[in-house]
């Protein structure tokens, strides 16, 4: 129940508007999902640091969570260059060259994390595009790529952290978008759970992150491990991935969830409906395509 | 010719000035579409449209005569359900062109996606390029032209109608298989691709249903009739009701097809009891003029709502399943009594249509009998997801029930096993479901109101979408509803019972602060005003009747509904058996039933302290059994149980 959108400047330089592009597009299908909104935005690169936002909500309840990721990431060797807090989220830049995963494990307990990496920041919270930009200003981010979703909830209540993107615990700057439902989705997370991974929601789109950030640990190209979860992943799912240089997609081979893609020499855009694409070109007739079902490619930028 | 800046104007307004336009005789051209969805939907006059650009989803749906032209590409559904008239797409197409088509012509120029031509019924799509996934899956009808490659599992599960492929065939469908181009047939095709100015200088490959699949390779057997207090007796190992099934089985070598509802005990509103004393209801003869019963429903989203006379419907039940003469009895007998018939699935005759003041058209995924005409005539749209007596399953028909005229009305060959589809080919999740529902009032200019169907499965997370897809109201069938025909097992193990379904319905819209922005209606085996009374005390809007009706009208409840015998000329097509029913006779049995129907609602409601039905509310009930306490959250009172009297209609 929701809309996806991912946008790659393939030859930028990290000047480019990807957070304007993402709200356009999300815009447009926010009748997909006009619960909540979320972006994946890619920075310039902290060579030895961290990029870390947690979910810590407002006044007294925000400034206990303020200080227990404090302490959480000093037992962890991490040290605070730069903080603020912005809505509901505490954004961190940390300097860190330790295991990410055990970090991230430990900062859990501390306070909900929503991203962690070092070009990563996921933003999302209820409400639609317009909304979360006006709190969070993701139309003043800049970089050459990112991802977008918009939700319909069944949940109680609406909450910001079971919104999209989702951050592959554990695994700095993967992040992904989902469309679907995976149907194996006890089945698989096990097996992952068996290998000492853990998962801090019970979302299907989690344990895609997972599943594929597992894979490029192995050194594995995105590319295969995209095809592999085409094999390994049942249910109807159409979902975009995030890395810090590549985004990419998957396609299910029953085709029930929609995606079309527009590219150029200089951008690949990706989404749910052809209406979000014309919104990065109004009044153009362009030259789109959807991918076939049981398909996967992947996009890097220049480096 | 008139231009429309779609950059300046929003869809719905579009949409209004092109049906003006259309029944002026006005040529329309719309520029700046920039992909928005819906454009040209209802439209019912043969002008020309011209799309100056993209367009998206169901562009051209539900209409009838008209000519559009695409400069470049649409979403999914082009030309959904379009009777006659045509789209000429110049760009590539989305999932599911010509879906539901039943004598359109659908030219794609470039590549097409999913599913194309799911569920179509007559007319052509055209494909100069290629074709993906499943072309002509679930087809009844028509042709299918790919000028290149076909796409894997081409001609899935189709019923009738050939695809032609130019290209390469990579793969053909569940009982598809190739065939020999029949005399004359390349030369239609040709002439076809000529009218419309497309190249093609291969040869086709035609592909048509292998028949494998389209009748059971044995039929149902008449059963014995065992008495339904029998068959639906105290569950114990090998009683006669298990042997019967087993027997059965050993006869056709497959699951069992039988009608009518389930019969296993399960908690259900008898469960409950008043908590105040009732057992002077009734002593007044004039009760029915003291209780405000009328209501509406279907309005809260500005729509033209149904005017009940109380808070009661008939459930849908199709013309297919019953007889045409019970359809008219049900739809007579509403009009006397006030209230709103339901076509059920298959289509709406003149007669339902003479016959009922208030008619829901119901639309499912076979879009069996759906089309805008009928739409434009209905007092109210509904979209079927599920039933309670088989949620997740779609209608099952018997060949003995499909005659050449009701295959006519429904759009498909006469004479097969008829198995509906269980989904929807353009709602495959919340998201789907909003844009339909937006085509469907945007194709009647936002008049009906639009409800959901839901069999009780995962009833909290329907009834969240139902309201968040902005529905007027759910229709809420628990697992006590009934059949024309659905596998025994499904019929007795598989659903969710209506007396927990409303609990959680209710809930599950209090819980996320919107119960007030829809409105609900209860069915699944509601017997009397009695039970009526306790679904309107758990929080329901209304309620409505379905078995009780029919057998008002004359029904054994002998469980054959699906061989097509029917003895009382209910569930039959057959013109013999047909001959034995009076629709009149029991139009005024039925519309007395609902008269009592009326009186016990008055009378319980009058007894508990109120003028008004809206005032009845859960602390009005007791739990009589400490299950029914679990479920609905109510004290369990036993003791209540034998205070409750029976209520009797007493109708002078």
């Amino acid at each position: 129940m929701c809309g996806i959108a991912g946008i790659m400047f393939k030859n930028g330089g990290g000047t480019e508007p990807a957070g304007r592009a993402l709200i356009d597009m999300l815009d447009g299908c926010q009748h997909r999902g006009p619960d909540s909104t979320g972006f994946a935005l890619y920075g310039d690169v902290l060579e030895d640091g961290l990029r870390l936002r947690f979910f810590v909500g407002e006044g007294e309840e925000a400034d206990a969570a303020v200080a227990r990721i404090g302490s959480a990431l000093a037992k962890h060797g991490a040290r605070i260059v730069e903080d603020e807090r912005v809505g509901s989220n505490y954004r961190v830049r940390a300097s860190f060259d330790g295991d990410i995963r055990k970090l991230a494990y430990d900062v859990e307990h501390a306070a909900k994390v929503i991203s962690i990496g070092s070009s990563l920041e996921i933003v999302k919270d209820v409400g639609g595009a317009h909304e979360v930009d006006d709190h969070y200003g993701v139309s003043g981010f800049h970089g050459t790529h990112g991802l977008g979703h918009v939700r319909l909830a069944t949940e109680s209540a609406v909450k910001p952290e079971a919104a999209h993107p989702f951050w592959a615990t554990g695994f700095a700057d993967v992040a992904i978008v989902h469309n679907g439902q995976i149907t194996n989705y006890w089945k698989m997370r096990r097996r992952l759970e068996q290998r000492d991974y853990a998962f801090t929601t019970d979302n299907d789109s989690e344990l895609i992150a997972v599943y594929l950030a597992d894979k490029l640990s192995q050194g594995i190209a995105l590319k295969d491990a995209l095809a592999a979860s085409i094999d390994d992943l049942d249910g109807t799912f159409s979902f975009l991935v995030s890395t810090r240089d590549e985004i990419g997609y998957a396609k299910d081979r029953l085709a029930v969830k929609p995606m079309i893609m527009y590219e150029t020499d200089d951008l690949v855009a990706v989404a749910s409906e052809e209406v979000s694409l014309n919104r990065l070109f109004p009044g153009q007739a362009l030259n789109t395509r959807e991918p076939p079902p049981g398909t996967c490619a992947t996009w890097s930028r220049s480096i | 010719m008139v231009t429309i800046d779609l950059a300046q104007t929003p869809v719905r307004e579009a949409n209004e000035r092109i049906r003006r336009y259309g029944a002026d005789g006005t040529d329309v051209e719309l520029v700046n579409p920039d992909a928005r969805h819906h454009l040209g939907v209802g439209l019912v006059h043969p002008i020309h449209v011209r799309i100056r650009g993209s367009a998206g989803y169901f562009c051209a749906g539900l209409t009838d005569a008209a000519r559009f032209e695409v400069d470049n590409n649409v979403g999914w559904g082009v030309g959904d359900n379009m009777y006659s008239g045509r789209v000429v797409v110049r760009g590539n197409a989305g999932a599911i062109p010509g879906v539901a088509i039943r004598g359109a012509e659908i030219v794609i120029h470039g590549n097409m996606g999913s599913r194309a031509g799911q569920v179509m019924k007559a007319g052509t799509l055209a494909c100069a390029g290629n074709a993906n996934f499943m072309a002509g899956y679930m087809m009844y009808g028509g042709r299918i032209i790919i000028l290149g490659d076909s796409g894997e599992k081409v001609g899935e599960d189709m019923t009738g109608g050939h695809i032609f492929v130019g290209g390469r065939v990579q793969d053909l469908g569940s009982d598809a298989e190739q065939v020999d181009l029949e005399d004359g047939e390349d030369d239609d095709l040709r002439a076809f691709l000529d009218r419309y100015e497309l190249r093609f200088t291969g040869t086709f490959k035609k592909i048509a249903n292998a028949g494998r699949k389209l009748r059971y390779a044995t039929s149902e057997r008449q059963i014995r009739s065992i008495p339904f207090f029998t068959f639906s007796g105290a569950s114990e190992y090998w009683n006669p009701k298990i042997q019967e099934d087993i027997y059965i089985k050993s006869q056709i070598g497959r699951y069992r097809i039988r009608g009518y509802g389930g019969a296993r005990a399960l908690p259900h509103l008898a469960d409950l009891g008043f908590r105040r004393d009732v057992s002077r209801a009734g002593e007044d003869a004039d009760v029915v003029s003291k209780v405000a019963l009328k209501t509406e429903i279907g309005g809260l989203n500005g729509a033209n709502p149904l005017k009940l006379s109380m808070p009661v419907m008939i459930a849908p039940m199709s013309y297919g399943a019953l007889s045409a003469s019970t359809k008219r009895a049900i739809g007579l007998a509403s009009t006397l009594s006030g209230i709103a018939e339901n076509t059920g699935e298959g289509g709406m005759s003149d007669a339902q249509r003479g016959a009922a003041s208030q008619l829901i058209f119901q639309m499912l995924g076979g879009r069996l009998g759906w089309n805008i005409h009928d739409m434009n005539r209905a007092d109210g749209l509904e979209i079927y997801i599920s039933q309670g007596a088989k949620p997740g399953l779609g209608g099952q028909l018997m060949a003995k029930k499909v005659t050449p005229e009701l295959a006519r009305i429904r759009g498909i060959p006469h004479g097969i096993d008829l198995r509906s589809p269980s989904r929807h080919p353009d709602i495959l999740g919340g998201d789907d479901l909003l844009i339909k529902v937006e085509e469907m009032r945007e194709a009647t200019g936002y008049r009906l109101p639009v409800s959901v169907k839901l069999g009780a499965g995962r009833v909290s997370d329907d009834v969240k979408i139902a309201v968040k897809d902005g529905f007027d109201f759910i229709e809420l069938d628990g697992m006590q509803g009934s059949t024309g025909a659905g596998s025994a097992e499904v019929i007795d193990y598989v659903g969710v019972p209506t007396l927990p379904a409303v609990i959680e319905a209710v809930g599950a819209l209090e819980e996320i602060g919107r119960r007030q922005d829809i409105e609900l209606v209860l069915m699944g085996g509601i017997r009397d005003g009695v039970d009526a009374v306790k679904a309107l005390c758990l929080g329901a809007d209304a309620v409505a009747f379905g078995t009780s009706t029919i057998i008002a009208g004359g029904c054994i409840a002998c469980m054959q509904c699906h061989v097509g015998q029917c003895v009382t000329g209910i569930a039959t097509q057959d013109p013999a058996h047909e001959s034995r029913y009076d629709p009149e006779a029991e139009s005024h049995n039925i519309h007395r039933f609902l008269e009592g129907v009326r009186w016990q609602i008055a009378a319980l409601t009058h007894a508990l302290g109120y003028s008004d039905f809206r005032a009845l509310n859960r602390d009005d009930l007791v739990a009589l059994t400490p299950e029914a306490a679990e479920i609905t959250g109510l004290p369990h009172e036993p003791g209540v149980r034998a205070k409750t009297p029976e209520l009797r209609v007493s109708l002078a």
